[in-house]
């Protein structure tokens, strides 16, 4: 029993390399297949990733009022753009009137450009934050100190950096807090580097950030058109219930009539889940749906060159069968072949994955997980069975006596 | 007790509406190492005769008995017949094929295609390995076991089926037109090596047209229509 299962292993294996060319091109349809279902496995754990990454920038239990929702959907862009502006004494409002929020802060940003001697860093984005930042920001830090209420209030040149800005300014510097940096020519201290918190995209992540105190930031380069209120919400309260609130307030300090529409976003991180869980979904379903095509493609494929590698071995499978193989030896001899055909189809779109997985790694963290490797294996050994199937019966079935006249 | 016994076999093929007796009623016993060969014009049934013996085609009707085994039953209205797989499990055990095109498995070697009875017999590959070469050997093939078939002569090739053949030692050996394929001077030769088997102690039945090549064996049959006509025993 396991002699003659080996053979029809080995004369399975020895089928598909006989015929490299003619397998390779059959294989096509199962590596594009699992090519694209391995991808879309690998693009959903990527946002997963993003997804694990925001959550250490945007806290669980912050609410951002904005002029702007994080997720415009189909809606007007010019009817967000033509809200009136959030107001920076808004913040001080809510922290008073609203029993469910802790701390409310400010946060606002523009470009500029940091330099230590001769290092230069361009187009960093520099945030302005409120002190009551620290206790709202999830951004940890990896040496020094957050700004203080005084050093905002009296708007000190003091600031925090993130870590890739760190390690352009201060190649050789192990710590440089208490050094002194230019930021578009104006001297700041330095007091504290951000933890590297790694790629989300490529963009908004804190590594390429630097952040000074609010007041500082408007009193050096003037008042900001667009401030972000983030609002810390007070431990055991209900998010629900802090949102209706922070929302009526806002609109009673927007003067809005009960009919009145909001002319204001209060933007959460479930938002952003949502609409991560929005990408994932038509990922998935275009991934499945490219996958399932160029699988069903390749099967037939698969199929179609059994019954051909059926037809050119009918002799040897009537000799096989008059020395006493009986069917099921060679209906396992060439459903084998089938699924080896099958497997390294799979194997190969496996291995294009990883490679394209390592370019897609440069714009952020994403991997293949075990788990994905398995699943397209058993999807291509599946596909193998299924296609192998009716051929290799078809051959076990063959009359001896016909099958050894056929020339 | 006969090795082998036919008793009234019908073969029987419907082509459309028309009916050929591909065989038409034939009884035959075989006993333990007779040499049997059959002649006849094509047509006669010889070789569908011989396709029943070897458990490569079923009888319409008829029952047939080797070594002491029941293959198929005649009853009533037709016949008890053994499944595929069965059959093939007497092909590997009871029967030993000499074809005249020698069905060798070209892309494998000469070791290889003996050992494949063996195989399918579930026999373990030390014990298959060695009972090849011996079978190789008996047909004087020892230095060649390792040539595919395209490397050897005619001759040689039939010589690697007639091991083939031995190597389950079968209850019978049968040989269809072994020489057809074959000149003269290596007809010759492998009629000897089969010869030889008779004188070891093996059953033979042997499918030939040519006269010289039948009288080898010690007792000839002749086939017409589908029916025994002549059934010589030498002494």
């Amino acid at each position: 029993m396991f002699n003659q299962l080996y053979e029809s292993i080995v004369i399975g294996f020895k089928a598909v390399f006989q015929n490299k060319g003619r397998a390779l091109l059959t294989m096509l349809g199962i590596i594009i297949g699992i090519l694209s279902v391995s991808l879309m496995g690998t693009a959903i754990n990527g946002i997963d990733n993003v997804f694990n990454q925001t959550l250490g920038m945007f806290g669980d239990d912050v609410l951002y009022v904005q002029q702007f929702p994080w997720f415009m959907g189909n809606a007007d862009w010019w009817e967000f753009r033509n809200r009136p502006q959030i107001r920076e004494e808004y913040s001080e409002k809510i922290a008073e009137r609203a029993s469910s929020i802790s701390y409310a802060s400010l946060e606002t940003s523009r470009r500029v450009t940091l330099s230590y001697k001769e290092n230069n860093s361009e187009g960093v984005d520099l945030g302005g934050r409120g002190w009551q930042s620290a206790y709202i920001d999830a951004a940890k830090i990896e040496s020094g100190r957050y700004f203080t209420q005084l050093e905002d209030q009296s708007a000190s040149r003091v600031i925090l950096i993130g870590s890739e800005v760190n390690k352009i300014l201060f190649p050789n510097v192990e710590d440089p807090c208490g050094m002194s940096i230019k930021v578009n020519g104006l001297k700041f201290r330095v007091i504290g580097v951000f933890a590297e918190q790694g790629k989300i995209f490529g963009m908004f992540s804190i590594d390429n950030m630097a952040v000074i105190p609010f007041q500082t930031l408007k009193s050096v380069f003037g008042r900001s058109r667009w401030i972000t209120i983030p609002l810390k919400i007070r431990e055991g309260v209900d998010k629900e219930y802090a949102l209706e609130e922070v929302r009526s307030i806002t609109r009673g300090l927007r003067g809005l009539r009960p009919l009145d529409k909001d002319n204001f976003a209060i933007n959460q991180q479930e938002a952003m889940e949502d609409e991560l869980g929005k990408i994932k979904t038509s990922i998935s379903a275009v991934g499945i749906g490219i996958a399932a095509l160029s699988l069903l493609v390749g099967g037939i494929g698969i199929m179609n060159i059994m019954f051909v590698s059926v037809k050119e071995r009918t002799k040897e499978i009537g000799i096989r069968k008059a020395l006493g193989a009986k069917r099921w030896v060679i209906l396992i001899q060439f459903l084998f072949e089938a699924i080896i055909i099958a497997l390294i189809g799979g194997l190969i779109g496996l291995g294009l994955t990883s490679l394209l997985v390592g370019v897609v790694n440069k714009f952020f963290v994403a991997s293949m997980s075990i788990g994905l490797v398995f699943t397209a294996l058993g999807v291509s050994i599946g596909v193998g069975i299924v296609s192998g199937i009716v051929p290799a019966s078809q051959a076990s079935r063959l009359d001896p006596i016909e099958a050894m006249r056929f020339e | 007790m006969s090795l082998l016994i036919l008793k009234n076999i019908f073969r029987i093929y419907q082509i459309g509406d028309i009916e050929v007796r591909a065989l038409n009623g034939v009884d035959v016993d075989v006993e333990r190492n007779e040499y049997v060969s059959i002649m006849g014009p094509s047509g006669s049934g010889k070789s569908t005769l011989m396709n029943i013996i070897g458990c490569l085609d079923t009888p319409t009707k008829g029952g047939y008995e080797l070594d002491g085994m029941v293959i198929h039953q005649e009853v009533k209205d037709g016949t008890g017949i053994a499944s595929d797989d069965q059959l093939a499990v007497i092909r590997n055990q009871k029967i030993g094929f000499i074809f005249q095109t020698f069905n060798l498995l070209p892309r494998m070697t000469a070791l290889h295609n003996v050992e494949l009875p063996l195989i399918y017999g579930g026999v373990p590959r030390a014990e298959r390995l060695e009972r090849a070469q011996a079978a190789l050997e008996q047909v004087q093939l020892a230095d060649r076991m390792h040539h595919k078939p395209n490397e050897l002569s005619g001759g040689q090739r039939q010589r690697v089926a007639v091991a083939r053949a031995l190597v389950n030692n079968p209850s019978i050996i049968l040989a269809d037109e072994p020489t057809g394929n074959l000149d003269s001077k290596t007809s010759h030769d492998i009629m000897d090596l089969i010869d030889n088997l008779h004188k070891e102690g093996n059953t033979i039945i042997l499918v030939t047209h040519e006269h010289d090549i039948a009288e080898r064996a010690n007792r000839v049959i002749h086939m017409l229509d589908g029916k025994i006509h002549e059934d010589n025993k030498k002494k």
